[in-house]
């Protein structure tokens, strides 16, 4: 009841989480003090890396559980899933405040990031989704609302709430179907530089069929977490009717994936021996075979240790796929290998660490797990005792299973990386032969035109006005533009500029040829320069 | 405004290029960028070059933005920054630009580059001199070629000229013009004495604009909302009718699990 003043025990995962953040807010400091170059691997060959593969793609597909089982709850009518409900919603909650957070290092003018609210171009996928995800973020502040208001005990707010939830889940479902869709369009404008194992045009539905799949798989995952960390039942029956609709799901990705690749005839790419056809392996039996087939056990599914391995591992293969649709499957075209920087993932970390830190506080503060916060007491101070366990401290089990999780991922991103240098080779300029050099040039040679003459401004002191004469200095057959214009026609202003300013500048540009050995002098015969440029 | 037949372009002849660099120069000078390197040809396109000459085995090839019929950049484009003029150069608003870098993404020729050192960064790419062509001048690269390598002039024009040139000299010429079907049409148009392959140009890009294949998506989205909505309250009456009913067959007996939700259903 009475807050203590003392700091809050540092236990050894706390210690991590602070560590990640100073470790993310020194990054944060090189991204935007230094900009993106010095702090990123990103290059003009390979503009979106880890933060939009990551951050953005999979922070959003991560997030899809809150449409999902909203859906699932006040749509579908399936009252037994409602405890689950609201940690769903707070998870998708969280999960777009940090899409956005994240967006505001990717983005290079992160303070012009409501710039496609007022300016519109709705050609553009980024634009649609730039709306549906402020919309949905709305959206889910609403839905996540009532948990806010029922702890302060605003009922009349709750009551106005109560009317429009309906059509909020509605609109949700729509935002939701809609921009997760458009995630896996932004990469169909560019069907010559993703690869094809990736490149479909029916990348937006794998993107929302995954999505959806990921939203159930999340909501097992995050179930079981929140139960460990919070010491709460975990309601199996209902989790494994949710792995139940798992299964059904990666049986609908794994059939339609495998439909695409036949029908666009590329199947036998998935097993080259490449870098991307092992990642797409990689992808498809962690992702989607190995947790089918687990989830098609009923034993596994109805036991906890089985249910909570096969969610991870669609949680995996989820973040893979999309790792790869981003990162693995344009680095081929791009002809550049792109490993993140270790600012690039302090930042990710940092903000994963956000992430299940925020959870863990929302969830003990709010009335997220009904049951758990009936008769909470009103204010706990922080470092709980209650919420000790006597031996092992798992408060902050969510923390550390998140930076576990973010790590995995994050090995894996750079596994690609490292793999991808060994395979790739940058590009480079192939030996010319030199008699086809010369053929080629003779031919160019046939269209060379030399330039016309030029007239120097006449220095009050000059004897006669100066005209340099193109035809007199360069050998048509070999004409070596560059030994004189290295810098380009400048040469040539200045020179004149000069002449007006300096009387007898031209003498010293000139002179650098016109020395008396390699030609004649510019200072012992005068005519041939002031006088033969008039007769001619 | 000007009509699509005066739209303008840019022919490029490989055959007739020597590898002057003068069209490299005179970008620079018209942009106010600083040198990058000593060898004019050894440049890259950066957010300092916008245009560049590059050896390829005996001949020399430009780069620059090819300047599509309908971009990929400015479809792309969030808040609209890149725009195709009625004259022909696709130009870029710096104002309106928040740095996302899908035009990188999405170009076919990866052609924006990005100021990567700035705190405050931009894309920049050729602008096909917008300026100049507004005042009937030629872009700045066209008007300093020696040897007719690069020529500017309006789009249907060149390609004319790039067909008598091709039918002039068959032999010399292999018979493609380069940016005339890409991606729908490019301003840019190229012929040489060889496959554009061996010219370092990519010939897998799809004949129609590639903004087509996000726009055919898109365009679905009021009918996605139409019927998604029509459906989600389908299946919610649907629903909540059969638990009705449900529960007026088990009238008496009311289910004592009542979560009091802060969600809405009856």
């Amino acid at each position: 009841m009475n807050r203590s003043l003392t700091l809050p025990r540092l236990t050894f995962w706390r210690a991590a989480l602070l560590l990640l953040l100073a470790a993310g807010l020194y990054s944060t400091f090189v991204r935007f003090f230094h900009g993106l170059g010095a702090a990123t691997n990103l290059s003009d060959r390979f503009p979106w890396g880890l933060w939009v593969g990551f951050d953005i793609l999979c922070g959003v597909a991560l997030a899809a559980g809150g449409f999902t089982i909203s859906a699932i709850v006040y749509i579908f009518h399936l009252e037994r899933f409602r405890p689950i409900v609201r940690p769903a919603i707070l998870t998708a909650f969280l999960g777009y405040m940090l899409v956005i957070f994240a967006l505001m290092f990717d983005l290079g003018l992160p303070y012009r990031v409501w710039h496609p609210l007022v300016m519109w171009n709705p050609h553009s996928v980024m634009f649609e989704v730039g709306w549906c995800v402020t919309l949905y973020s709305t959206v889910l502040a609403l839905e996540f609302s009532p948990i806010v208001f029922e702890r302060f005990k605003m009922e009349k707010v709750l009551k106005v709430l109560h009317i429009f939830m309906l059509p909020l889940v509605v609109l949700g479902v729509l935002l939701s179907t809609l921009h997760q869709s458009s995630l896996g369009s932004f990469y169909l404008i560019i069907p010559s530089k993703l690869y094809p194992l990736w490149y479909t045009p029916w990348l937006p539905v794998f993107f929302f069929l995954t999505a959806l799949t990921l939203g159930c798989a999340m909501t097992i995952v995050e179930s079981f977490l929140s139960a460990r960390a919070f010491k709460k039942e975990i309601e199996m029956p209902l989790l494994t009717d949710i792995g139940k609709v798992t299964l059904v799901l990666l049986c609908v990705n794994f059939v339609a994936k495998t439909q695409d690749l036949w029908s666009r005839k590329v199947l036998p790419l998935a097993f080259e021996r490449t870098y991307e056809g092992r990642l797409f392996l990689a992808e498809m039996l962690i992702g989607l075979v190995a947790p089918a087939v687990l989830l098609a056990i009923p034993a596994v599914r109805k036991s906890r240790r089985g249910l909570f391995a096969s969610a991870i591992l669609v949680v995996l293969g989820i973040v893979m796929n999309r790792l790869n649709v981003s990162i693995t499957g344009m680095e081929r075209s791009s002809g550049v290998s792109y490993a993140p920087s270790l600012t690039e993932v302090s930042v990710t970390l940092m903000i994963v660490g956000i992430g299940f830190a925020l959870f863990t506080l929302a969830a003990k503060y709010l009335p997220v797990f009904e049951h758990a916060t009936k008769e909470a007491e009103p204010e706990p101070a922080w470092p709980e005792p209650a919420w000790q366990e006597p031996k092992r401290a798992r408060r902050p089990l969510v923390s550390v299973l998140g930076i576990a999780g973010g790590l995995a991922a994050l090995l894996f991103v750079s596994a690609m990386g490292l793999t991808a240098q060994g395979v790739r080779s940058k590009p480079l300029p192939a030996t010319p032969e030199a008699t086809a050099v010369q053929a080629q040039k003779t031919m160019a040679l046939a269209s060379f035109r030399m330039p016309s003459d030029v007239a120097f401004p006449q220095s009050p002191d000059s004897p006669a006005p100066v005209v340099f004469s193109h035809a007199a200095h360069v050998d048509s057959g070999a004409p070596d533009c560059i030994s004189c214009h290295r810098d380009g026609f400048s040469f040539v202003r200045t020179a004149s500029a000069r002449t007006a300013a300096a009387p007898g500048a031209l003498h010293k540009l000139c002179g650098q040829c016109h020395d008396g050995t390699s030609a004649f002098s510019v200072e012992a015969d005068c005519e041939k320069c002031h006088a033969e440029a008039a007769a001619k | 405004m000007i009509s699509a037949t005066q739209k303008k372009g840019i022919l490029l002849d490989t055959t007739r290029c020597i590898g002057c660099g003068a069209c490299s120069l005179a970008c620079k000078e018209r942009n106010r960028l600083p040198r990058t390197s000593q060898d004019v040809l050894s440049d890259t396109l950066s957010d300092k070059t916008f245009s560049v000459v590059n050896r390829k085995g005996p001949r020399y090839v430009r780069r620059m933005c090819m300047h599509c019929d309908v971009p990929s950049c400015a479809s792309a484009c969030p808040v609209g920054a890149f725009q195709k003029t009625a004259a022909g150069p696709v130009v870029y608003d710096r104002d309106k630009c928040m740095g996302c870098r899908y035009c990188m993404l999405a170009c076919p020729f990866n052609v924006p580059k990005y100021e990567w050192g700035k705190t405050l960064p931009r894309v920049r790419k050729c602008d096909m001199c917008a300026d100049r062509v507004a005042q009937g001048l030629a872009t700045a690269c066209a008007s300093v070629c020696p040897t007719g390598a690069t020529k500017f002039g309006t789009r249907e024009e060149l390609l004319a000229e790039a067909r008598a040139r091709i039918a002039a000299d068959p032999k010399k010429y292999y018979n493609y013009i380069y940016g005339a079907q890409e991606v729908g049409g490019t301003s840019v148009l190229v012929i040489s004495d060889v496959r554009p392959e061996e010219l370092g140009f990519r010939t897998d890009l799809v004949h129609e604009p590639p903004a087509m294949l996000t726009w055919r998506v898109l365009s679905k989205i009021p009918n996605v909302v139409a019927v998604g909505s029509v459906l989600l309250g389908g299946i919610y009456w649907v629903t909540r009718r059969s638990e009705e009913v449900a529960r007026a067959e088990k009238s008496g007996r009311e289910g004592p699990e009542d979560g009091s939700g802060g969600g809405g259903s009856h």
